[in-house]
This record gives structure tokens, C-alpha cells and sequence, in this order.
């Protein structure tokens, strides 16, 4: 480097990063008017400058996905977070926890406790690889590659196919058994969770394809008619995790979750905050033990 | 089927929102103002999480920012930030987001990127972490010396050799002049010639 005597690559650096100012500055400047080198070596960290924001600022135009907007805001008032709107944590064993902490705190008291540790004993027994919860409200980001269908998708789909179909379920609620049975038939496992605390009645239940083979789709009303939310699920034993944001309809929240080896998704169109309570309550249910046949 | 909402905060000017943070900053009480902040860094914090994991994705990127959000809230919380000065928890964030992803990117150290990835990124996932660290802050997020320093944990002097090596090291890559489209996937980008 062709720096004279009193001018040193870090004074150079220094007025890249308009560390100086005044004299000082004047003092690099006029060098680099006398050394092209300098100036070439100048001019090149400036273009690094250049490259990085063209390549990272797009990130910082994006609108932050619902898990991180309002999330210091959230974490204010309680040393114990709730469950993460928007939360894109996938596998993250610790989030299933948190995820199921707020039903530990509802008015059910010691049934609330004796469901908790209930939940946490399976959540080691079973092994279950993790809870991923998420809500979706933003608009897709463009993806580097396709990715393959995710789950949330697949119950965006069904939502849409069935839920507003004339003929929604096969299964009414009034024939919850038979509900129940042909879901464990067909998918190994079932349950039907009861939302009518959060204002969600059990309308019915039906087999639809899933990604891989059939899902179970369990359809609730609000009372006045005003919405419907489906809850989704499917086995979910050698599909990964979308690595992408699910393209789903922006009018609907969904919630999905991992536990014991099924994937579910809540999808509706009601607001975050009432997805939520509704997917913990969906969660705390779906893994409790089965009733006595 | 997909409906793409449109975004009011894409049409915001990064100070216009700077001057509505101060504002709103200085109509709140110091807490709600140092939580205001942190939300208003959180883009800020994906963009530097996103470079400083270029080999380990966004997912990575996402989550280390919403661990830097909880410790930035929990250290607001229990007071631990040291002062209610603008900028502290902001900083505090981003302290955090390093930290974290110091550890996290342990495994990923001088990781090589696809050819599909722009020059800067693959030069950046050739860096040591530490380097890597220095010249984002710096260059990409406008810290001063000091202030990166404190972020990175480390004394100005060895910010600014590692920033220095960091320079250095990317000079190599031949960087043209960015163009309009960098920073967007190449249109076609997918395809190869077979002939």
C-alpha cells in the first residue's frame, strides 16, 4: 500500500466507515487524490459495502413473520412466554413446552396441573420430535427452489375443498363415536377435541388425502354460523418440516404442531389470538391419553 | 387462492421510521420505549441474522432473532441493560443475536456456498465467524467502532483488525458494481446449458 508515513491502512478504513471527520478527514481524502492505489483499495471496500446491502437489505424491506413482530412487546408482561403467534420454530422440543404452558395456567386448576405433567410425560415417553408452531398471516416469500406440498398447504387445501362443502363431514358430531372409530382405522389415531369454550362447536370429521396418505379433518362452527375452522392432521413419520413459508390463503390463520409422530394444523379464518387459544386447548387434547373404550 | 397483503411498511422510509421510533420513544415511559425499540429493530436484526448465517439459512437466521428479541425483552424486563439511553436495547439485541449465533454457527465455520449464491455471500460463509460478525456490523448495519465492539464483545482495537482481515479477505472476490437486480435470484437461474 502506497500510504505515506503518516497515514496508515486503519485512517483508510476510518474514513470508509466515517469513523473521522473534520481535518482528519480532509487529511485521508487528500491523499487518496495523490495515491490512485489507496483509491482503488478504497473504492473496492465501498463496493463490498454495496454488494452487502444489495444482497441483505431485501431482509429488511421483508415484512417480519408474525413470530417476531411485537415479540419483545409480548415477552413484557410475563417472564413465561406464551405460545408464540407466528412462531417458526420447527423441531424445537422446548417450544412444545412453552407452546402448552398457557393451558397449566387456565381456570381448570389441578385438572389443568394433572393434564400438564400428563402432556409432559408423553412428550418424552413418545418421543415426539418437536412442536412447530406457526401462524401465517404474511405473504409468501419467494422460495430458491420448489419446495415439496407442506402440510399447512395440504390443509389449506382440504379447508378449502370441504369445509364449505354441502356435505362438509362424514361423520356429524352426534355420531362422535363412529367419528372416532373411523379416524383410528383409518389414521391410527384420533381424537376430538372439545372447543366449545372458545366458542367452537364440533361439527363432524372426515378422512381427506393428506400428503402421504389419508389425514383426518375435524370441521367446527362458531355458534352463529360465523366461521368455521378445520383442524387438520396427518401422520407425519418421513416428511420433513417445510424449509419455506406455506403458501396458504392470507384471510386464514394456521397453527401447525408436531406431537407423538402426527403433524397438526389448525386453519381458519379467525385471528391469531383466537387460533391460538384454540390450537393449545386442540394440542393439550390431542395428547392426552385416549378415553376408555 | 393466495391473497398477498399488501404492505404498508414496505412504503416506509428507514428514517421516517427511525423518526417515528424517537417519537414514539420519547412519548412512552423508558421501558415501553426500550421494547418499542427493540420491535423497531427487528427487521434490522433479520437482515444482520440472515448475512451472519448466510451458510445456515433464514429458519436459523429467524429463530437465533426471536431468541435475541426474548433476551433483549428479559434483560428490559429485569433492568439489566445498563442505562435507558436510545440505542441501548437495540444494541442489547443485537449483542444477544451475536452471542447466540457464535454458538450456534460453531459447526459451520468457513462453510462454502453454492455458485448459485451471490460472490458477497459466498465470500462472507468463507469468513471466520468473528470476521464475519465485524465487517456486518460495520458495514452493513452502520455500528461505529465502538459500538460494534461492544456488540461483538471485544475491544475497538480488535473490532478493527478484524474488520481489516475481514476487507481483506473479501477484496479477493472481484466484486463488480452492484447492479440494479443483486440481491433477486437470477431469473433462469435453475437452468444450465446442455449444449
Amino acid at each position: 500500500m502506497g500510504t505515506s508515513p503518516a497515514l496508515d491502512e486503519a485512517d483508510l478504513h476510518a474514513l470508509v466507515d466515517n469513523e473521522i471527520s473534520g481535518e482528519e478527514r480532509r487529511r485521508v481524502e487528500d491523499h487518496l487524490a495523490s495515491c490512485p492505489e489507496d483509491a482503488a483499495l478504497v473504492e473496492g471496500w465501498r463496493r463490498q459495502h454495496a454488494a452487502l446491502r444489495a444482497a441483505f437489505e431485501p431482509v429488511a424491506q421483508e415484512r417480519p413473520p408474525l413470530s417476531l413482530r411485537n415479540a419483545a412487546q409480548r415477552n413484557a408482561a410475563t417472564s413465561a412466554p406464551p405460545i408464540e403467534s407466528g412462531a417458526i420454530h420447527w423441531g424445537r422440543p422446548s417450544n412444545s413446552t412453552r407452546s402448552l404452558r398457557r393451558s397449566e395456567e387456565g381456570p381448570a386448576g389441578c385438572q389443568a396441573q394433572a393434564l400438564a405433567s400428563t402432556i409432559g410425560a408423553l412428550l418424552v415417553g413418545a418421543a415426539i420430535a418437536g412442536a412447530a408452531v406457526f401462524v401465517l398471516t404474511r405473504p409468501s416469500v419467494v422460495s430458491p427452489a420448489a419446495p415439496e406440498l407442506s402440510y399447512v398447504e395440504r390443509a389449506d387445501l382440504a379447508y378449502h375443498t370441504y369445509v364449505f362443502d354441502p356435505r362438509p363431514v362424514e361423520f356429524g358430531a352426534a355420531q362422535k363415536s363412529e367419528l372416532l372409530d373411523a379416524l383410528r382405522v383409518r389414521l391410527g389415531f384420533a381424537r376430538a377435541p372439545d372447543l366449545s369454550s372458545l366458542d367452537l362447536k364440533l361439527l363432524g370429521a372426515r378422512v381427506a388425502p393428506g400428503l402421504r396418505g389419508p389425514a383426518g379433518l375435524l370441521i367446527y362452527e362458531r355458534a352463529d354460523l360465523s366461521a368455521r375452522v378445520a383442524l387438520y392432521y396427518e401422520k407425519a413419520e418421513s416428511i420433513g418440516v417445510p424449509r419455506f413459508a406455506p403458501r396458504v390463503d392470507q384471510a386464514l390463520t394456521a397453527i401447525e404442531w408436531r406431537a407423538a409422530g402426527y403433524d397438526f394444523v389448525l386453519i381458519g379464518p379467525l385471528g391469531p389470538e383466537a387460533m391460538q387459544q384454540a390450537a393449545e386447548r386442540a394440542a393439550a387434547e390431542m395428547v392426552t391419553p385416549a378415553p376408555a373404550q | 387462492m393466495v391473497k398477498r397483503a399488501r404492505l404498508s411498511y414496505d412504503s416506509v422510509q428507514p428514517a421516517e421510521r427511525a423518526a417515528a421510533r424517537a417519537v414514539r420513544i420519547a412519548n412512552m415511559g423508558d421501558r415501553e420505549g426500550l421494547f418499542a425499540e427493540v420491535e423497531e429493530a427487528t427487521p434490522t436484526l433479520r437482515r444482520y441474522a440472515r448475512a451472519l448465517c448466510v451458510m445456515a439459512g433464514s429458519i436459523a437466521a429467524d429463530d437465533l432473532v426471536q431468541s435475541a428479541l426474548d433476551n433483549a425483552a428479559a434483560a428490559i424486563r429485569e433492568r439489566r441493560l445498563g442505562g435507558d439511553e436510545a440505542g441501548a436495547a437495540r444494541l442489547c439485541a443485537y449483542r444477544a443475536l451475536t452471542s447466540a449465533a457464535r454458538e450456534e454457527l460453531s459447526g459451520f465455520e468457513s462453510a462454502k456456498l453454492s455458485a448459485r449464491h451471490p460472490a458477497i455471500a459466498q465470500g462472507l460463509a468463507s469468513l471466520p465467524f468473528e470476521e464475519r460478525a465485524a465487517i456486518l456490523l460495520v458495514a452493513l448495519e452502520g455500528f461505529s467502532y465502538a459500538a460494534a465492539a461492544e456488540i461483538a464483545g471485544t475491544r475497538r482495537e480488535t473490532l478493527v483488525a478484524r474488520l481489516m482481515r475481514a476487507r481483506a479477505a473479501l477484496s479477493t472476490l472481484g466484486l463488480r458494481p452492484p447492479g440494479p437486480s443483486d440481491g433477486q435470484r437470477r431469473a433462469g437461474g435453475h437452468l444450465r446449458l446442455v449444449k
